[in-house]
């Protein structure tokens, strides 16, 4: 990687230690992906359960059980990146509450403590006033779990290309979007057009802003700091250049067109291959934004 | 006190006993390094010349990794040196995210993060760090910043104007100096890094410390 070199100086490293490559790799893509639809189907559901009470309270079991599975993905994957997974307790016995990732970890064992409280609420105890109040408290939860990865990207000082509000914006576009597209694959024909063309409203909103914000950092990014331009170079010609539009055709362009089709059209089949595109293209377009930072030499 | 750094890049003749000291000293495992010394070639044949950049841990004072690290396996000794508690550290690679400087790596024996920690344990028993001690050429220089009769800020007093730090804009604070610096030594990015640019073999990315 070269930026400011000059024929003057025709600098050349010759000699350093090799490059360490990718560390934080597809197991943080997985991590990340995961917690967008485990957090984006409770936001989702919060909000179908307040505006449509009357037609959702089919749902009230299964976003309960959606999310604890793929919070427990997203723990999984959390703790099998850890080069010393079986010290994890560390992060609760020995906590440094500067760091985001000690903060992820709390908010995460609460998010799941009340989960499973609203599992206990509405399958054991069929007690659907108990389940709401806590869904009030798994929500406000859901936030910090959600932009806790957010935060700890933006900590990592050495990578340009990760900042705030940028990232947390992205973070809480992708629960939205992952969310969405989670609940219109579950709700299949059940609810009502009302609903649908909600869903299908938030799915395109969400993956209209999400590209807007990641076309933002693509065309100006560069101008902001020599390193943002290096690690761009990935992504414009560079070696991820395809992976990276695959990722933004799948998550974003696709679901706007097909999200349009489909209110034109009443198309619900038309929204639930919007849903599985995003999904896809968003684990893609994560991971290439989480990777190509790290392909930047540091010395 | 404030223990510091000072390098002085006009003395460095990329000998590199101060890397193969600190491997000794602090039984740094195979393809990992605490310090290494970067060779940049200058110039157009036959204008040309080499120099050498000494890297190591900065121990900032606002350190990125310190406020990273979930478990404070990484953490400030008195004396201003940020120090790593292998036995705490749970391997999650965020201080590697999070330094400017790429000076943390995860030992591939331990699997935790490792770094120089300026020889903490011989600094406690009054010795000097091993690479110090190695310098054939005194070129590396340490000693308490906040002590104005120390050789380091004698030496940074008497330097004025050719005293550099690596990437200041990004407010870690470094306590690293560099004397007779430049933008190819000290900037990543203003040098031509080709594959297989390392001169004795053709490993251009070490297999370890991802998944």
């Amino acid at each position: 990687m070269v930026h400011e070199t000059i024929a003057a100086t025709n600098a050349v490293v010759t000699l350093d230690v090799a490059l360490p490559g990718i560390v934080w790799g597809w197991i943080i893509t997985m991590n990340m992906w995961a917690k967008s639809i485990g957090t984006g189907i409770i936001f989702l559901g919060f909000f179908l359960l307040k505006k449509y009470p009357e037609q959702t309270g089919f749902i009230r079991f299964p976003i309960v059980a959606i999310s604890i599975v793929f919070i427990h993905i997203f723990l999984f994957f959390t703790v099998i990146d850890l080069h010393q997974m079986f010290r994890f307790w560390h992060i609760f016995f020995y906590p440094h509450l500067t760091s985001a990732i000690t903060i992820g970890a709390w908010m995460a064992t609460g998010f799941v403590g009340l989960l499973f409280g609203m599992a206990y609420a509405i399958y054991m105890k069929k007690d659907e006033a108990l389940y709401d109040k806590l869904l009030g408290w798994t929500v406000l939860l859901a936030v910090p779990v959600t932009l806790y990865t957010a935060g700890l990207m933006a900590q990592s000082t050495a990578r340009e290309l990760w900042q705030m509000p940028t990232e947390s914006a992205q973070m809480i576009l992708a629960a939205l979007l992952a969310g969405t597209s989670a609940m219109i694959l579950l709700g299949g024909n059940k609810f009502s057009d009302l609903i649908k063309r909600d869903l299908a409203i938030i799915l395109g909103l969400s993956a209209a802003a999400a590209f807007i914000l990641y076309m933002a950092e693509l065309i100006f990014g560069s101008m902001k700091a020599e390193e943002v331009a290096a690690v761009l170079h990935y992504v414009k010609g560079g070696e991820y250049t395809v992976m990276f539009w695959i990722g933004q055709v799948m998550a974003f362009i696709v679901p706007m067109i097909f999200v349009c089709l489909s209110i034109k059209n009443q198309s619900y089949y038309l929204l639930k291959i919007a849903a599985v595109t995003a999904l896809i293209g968003l684990w893609v377009t994560k991971h290439v934004w989480l990777v190509i930072p790290q392909l930047l030499p540091m010395s | 006190m404030q223990l510091g750094f000072l390098v002085d890049l006009r003395l460095c003749m990329g000998c590199k006993g101060c890397e193969i000291a600190c491997k000794v000293e602090n039984e740094v495992p195979l393809s990992t390094w605490r310090l290494r010394v970067k060779y940049v070639d200058v110039g157009t044949f036959p204008e040309t010349k080499r120099t050498f950049t000494p890297l190591r841990c900065n121990h900032c004072a606002n350190a990125p990794c310190e406020r990273i690290c979930p478990v404070s396996a990484l953490h400030y000794l008195e004396n201003g040196i940020v120090n790593i508690d292998k036995e705490r550290c749970i391997g999650c690679a965020g201080c590697v995210m999070a330094c400017p400087y790429g000076a943390i790596y995860i030992d591939p024996q331990t699997q935790t993060a490792d770094k120089c920690t300026y020889c903490a344990h011989r600094v406690a028993s009054a010795m000097m760090p091993s690479c110090v001690v190695a310098c054939p050429v005194e070129a590396n220089i340490f000693g308490d910043l906040d002590d104005p009769m120390s050789n380091i800020s004698k030496y940074i007093q008497s330097h004025q104007g050719n005293v550099q730090v690596r990437k200041p804009e990004k407010g870690t604070f470094p306590h690293h100096y560099y004397v007779g610096g430049g933008n190819v030594t000290l900037n990543p990015l203003a040098s031509f890094r080709g594959e297989g640019h390392n001169l004795f073999n053709k490993l251009t990315h070490l297999p370890i410390g991802g998944h």
